[in-house]
């Protein structure tokens, strides 16, 4: 008996020698150095989600992010705090509220179903109409992100007058983005900085469902700006986009340029299918050819999928045709309640028609040639989240979940189908630091994005 | 006494993730210490599993009882699972007990026909990770039993020769969770997750047939095929725990699977000299038969789909060696080893069966306190190489290890 202890002995001690699998590459800056890191943007940069912008959308945002990885640099190369960003206190939403999801009855089918609404009874939080000021000795800020600001903003004075969120940390109130941005880098003096400007140079015509100049012909309303629904014309945004980038990299800053995302990936123009009105009977699809047939004998309906009715630009009623998009801001109810797309055509404004789409895709594909070669020019990395938003759409497993562009359930996209959800983000920061890296032959770690909210169910 | 450990020892739970795939090799402690060799050489009533035609060389009706404690751990590593500092992550510590149970023997002396019953544990799974871990999409925990019953029957055919076979009818469970990525709000700041849990019972028919060849008192072969066993679950059940508002689209549901327990063709070779015995094994294992890891549930929603995880295993060869030296006519000592290759291809590493190739070091005793009586001891130490592994289907990928310390401890009477 006495070999049997000495077995058991052993069994001690193989048991004792867990498995351990230590992944520990080296964190290294490459060729660059994220001491003071400085986000420039848009809504995207802000933190911006499901239509508004509160405190947890900023911290879940992804220059957070990024500065969070960053800072795993050891040495003095690495991101050192503190991360500034112009918080807010709230978390209902500023200075309207966001949207959340609940149970909502269609009133004229009774039907329930989960859709976003405002918060009912929301009023914006005392303390976020008091001006943000830096608690940072030198005013420093990290992230300048501004929702709805565009390029063609840029040199407007006063541009914090037009918006609330410039004017809740704008130093000077006065003057334009680009003084403010002058400001913010002579103050942080970024050693990196990421830009993501431009989507809403073509965003604001394509959410307006088209309406203004499509062609590359837009003019000033009223001094040096721009109607917010109008296409940014070429040649303005390229000056523009240029005379920033040289104010952002005036410290010698590394940093990579995120070109604009291809609107038509984005749930907001997807959700709603431009075939999407289900006809069940033929005595329905009957009496809709009654309606419409004397004065348009184009149109027909037959049982199962048909295109909705639409209004093309002239005003003009028909039907919608293949590849055209119906916006996520149409008032669902219109449908059911007022036979919108089936009796009544869709305003114009909620319809995206073939030439508007023309309009969009050139200028995105302009734009973000431009942005290509304006990071050649300063040496810096390109993020083509373009693409990557694109991939997005078509869907992928990450850690275990299925992200795709699918409204609500996708997991990328939050309740105003444009802007991110938290994973949506920390995907975006994933995606930025994997450019970085192959630009400047860094290995920052990716964040775990799982670890971050999704959409939020009641 | 001998009844009340039988009694207590199928009270025992039966799993764990040992051999390579989900099979557990530990049918019998003297095979096990001699690195899971047996095909050739009919050592005791164990050989109903690795070889039934062994049976009708049996002296006499043999009982015997078995059981190990395995105490398996695996650890995952991947950079964005610590964020900061990559350090690595390992299942919670458990200990499973498979169990052999194999009686039998020829009908009566100098007969040709022998009959015997085994009850065994040949596949199993357990592991849990951190319900919060990075996989927790793909798996928090899995857990997966099955017990064999396998009446047998063997003729000797002559000296040289003897043959046998058994149906098998195989019982088991599975136990599955893993989080699903649905928030709800728990308070301000605080969120709560889903949670889908599946657990089943299991059952599945299948035979081991065998055929022994006694060249001489020196030289001995076995070849026996095992067919695969499909362990099918019907009308499991499957709980969801989502948020309220989506309650509906998350009814609890029973849900069908299928396991297959792999076919396995095993040839086997022996040689004695003195008190020396050799033993060379090696199994070629049907895992391709596991192509998807499969849930069907009852009740369909937009959201709750079959799930249907690709798995493509491929089929194995384990090559094993074991020896014994016979150091008096009380004790004998036993070594081995084996190498036994993972049937999991890359891309589909998972982290319910993160496998990878397996060295299997063992050694054992056997002590005959008195003449009916034999009592065994093994040890089998195992460790997987350290994988880099990539689930494709499920986007996920890190850097797996399982290392597994198995003692064992059994006894036989010849009656």
């Amino acid at each position: 008996m006495r070999k049997i202890y000495i077995i058991g002995a052993i069994a001690l001690l193989f048991s004792a020698c867990k498995p351990s699998v230590k992944v520990s590459a080296p964190v290294s800056p490459g060729t660059a150095t994220f001491t003071n890191y400085l986000a420039i943007g848009n809504s995207l940069t802000a933190g911006y989600s499901s239509n508004s912008l509160t405190i947890s959308g900023q911290y879940n945002s992804y220059p957070e992010r990024l500065f969070e990885q960053f800072t795993t640099i050891t040495g003095d190369k690495g991101a050192k705090g503190p991360f500034i960003q112009p918080l807010l206190h709230g978390d209902d939403g500023y200075p309207s509220s966001k949207l959340i999801l609940a149970v909502v009855t269609d009133t004229c089918t009774g039907i329930s179903s989960l859709a976003p609404i405002t918060i009912p009874g929301f009023s914006q939080d005392a303390q976020d109409a008091v001006k943000y000021v830096s608690p940072a000795n030198n005013g420093q800020i990290n992230n300048i992100g501004v929702p709805g600001i565009r390029i063609a903003d840029y040199p407007v004075a006063g541009y914090a007058g037009l918006n609330p969120y410039a004017a809740r940390f704008y130093h000077n109130t006065a003057g334009s983005p680009m003084d403010e941005l002058s400001y913010m880098v002579n103050n942080l003096y970024p050693t990196f900085f990421t830009m993501w400007l431009g989507a809403n140079d073509v965003l604001g015509y394509a959410t307006a469902g088209g309406q203004g100049h499509g062609a590359d012909s837009a003019a000033p309303i009223i001094g040096n700006i721009y109607n917010t629904s109008d296409i940014t014309p070429t040649y303005v945004f390229e000056t523009l986009y240029d005379s920033t980038l040289r104010v952002a990299t005036s410290t010698g800053a590394s940093g990579a340029l995120i070109n604009i995302p291809d609107v038509t990936s984005v749930p907001f123009f997807t959700e709603i299918p431009a075939n999407g009105l289900y006809l069940a009977r033929q005595t329905q699809a009957d009496s809709l050819n009654a309606f419409w047939h004397t004065s348009f004998p184009n149109i027909s309906f037959k049982i199962g999928y048909n295109y909705f009715i639409i209004q093309d630009n002239a005003g003009n009623a028909r039907q919608a045709v293949p590849g055209e998009l119906i916006l996520l801001s149409t008032p669902q109810m219109n449908f059911t309640c007022l036979g919108w797309g089936s009796y009544v055509a869709i305003p114009k404004q909620y319809v995206l028609t073939t030439d508007e789409l023309q309009f969009i895709r050139a200028a995105t594909t302009t734009f973000n040639g431009f942005i290509k070669q304006e990071a050649t020019k300063y040496h810096l990395a390109y993020v083509d989240m373009y693409s990557y938003l694109g991939t997005v759409a078509s869907g992928f497993a990450y850690n275990g979940i299925n992200y795709n562009a699918q409204f609500v359930t996708g997991g990328a996209f939050s309740l105003d189908g444009v802007h991110l959800t938290p994973r949506g983000y920390a995907l975006v920061a994933n995606e930025i630091i994997k450019t970085i890296n192959s630009y400047y032959h860094s290995t920052i770690p990716y964040t775990d994005v799982n670890k971050y909210d999704g959409i939020i169910f009641p | 006494m001998k009844k009340h450990l039988l009694a207590a020892s199928l009270l025992l739970s039966a799993a764990t993730t040992f051999g390579a795939g989900y099979q557990i090799n530990l049918e019998g402690l003297r095979q096990v210490a001699m690195g899971g060799t047996g095909t050739a050489w009919p050592w005791d009533a164990s050989t109903i599993f690795y070889n039934p035609g062994g049976l009708a060389r049996l002296k006499g009706i043999q009982a015997y009882v078995s059981v190990s404690a395995i105490m398996p751990s695996t650890a995952f590593g991947n950079q964005q699972q610590s964020g900061q500092t990559p350090t690595s992550v390992r299942t919670n510590p458990q200990t499973f007990t498979p169990f052999n149970v194999y009686i039998g023997g020829l009908v009566q002396e100098n007969s040709r026909i022998a009959l015997g019953l085994g009850i065994y544990t040949p596949a199993g799974s357990g592991l849990q990770w951190d319900n919060n871990w990075l996989g927790k999409y793909l798996v928090q925990s899995i857990t997966l039993k099955t017990v064999f019953f396998q009446p047998t029957i063997a003729y000797k055919v002559s000296e040289f020769l003897s043959v046998g076979g058994g149906f098998v009818y195989g019982i088991g469970s599975l136990d599955f969770s893993q989080a699903m990525p649905v928030h709800s709000t728990l308070g301000p700041g605080s969120t709560d997750e889903g949670q889908a849990k599946l657990s089943g019972n299991a059952n599945g028919v299948g035979f081991n047939i065998g055929a022994q060849f006694k060249l001489s008192d020196q030289w001995q072969f076995g070849l026996t095929y095992r067919s695969q066993v499909n362990m099918s679950i019907s009308g499991g059940s499957a709980n969801f725990s989502a948020p309220s508002s989506l309650r509906d689209s998350f009814p609890n549901t029973k849900f069908d699977s299928q396991l297959p327990v792999p076919q396995v063709v095993s040839f086997g070779a022996g040689y004695r000299l003195n008190s020396w015995t050799f033993q060379f094994d090696c199994n070629y294992t049907g895992w391709n038969s596991f192509d998807s890891l499969r849930f069907n549930f009852s009740q369909h929603t937009s959201v709750l789909q079959d799930q249907h995880a690709p798995r493509h295993y491929r089929n194995t060869f384990t090559p094993r060696i074991g020896a014994t030296y016979k150091i008096n006519k009380i004790v004998a000592v036993m070594a081995g080893g084996a190498y036994d290759p993972t049937p999991v291809t890359n891309g589909f590493v998972s982290p319910d069966l993160p496998d990878a190739d397996r060295i299997v070091v063992t050694c054992g005793v056997t002590v005959k306190p008195m003449p009916r009586l034999t009592i065994i001891a093994a040890f089998e130490g195992t460790s997987t190489v350290k994988r880099v592994g990539d689930y494709t289907y499920g986007g996920f990928s890190g850097t797996y290890q399982t290392q597994a310390a198995t003692p064992g401890i059994g006894l036989y009477y010849n009656f």
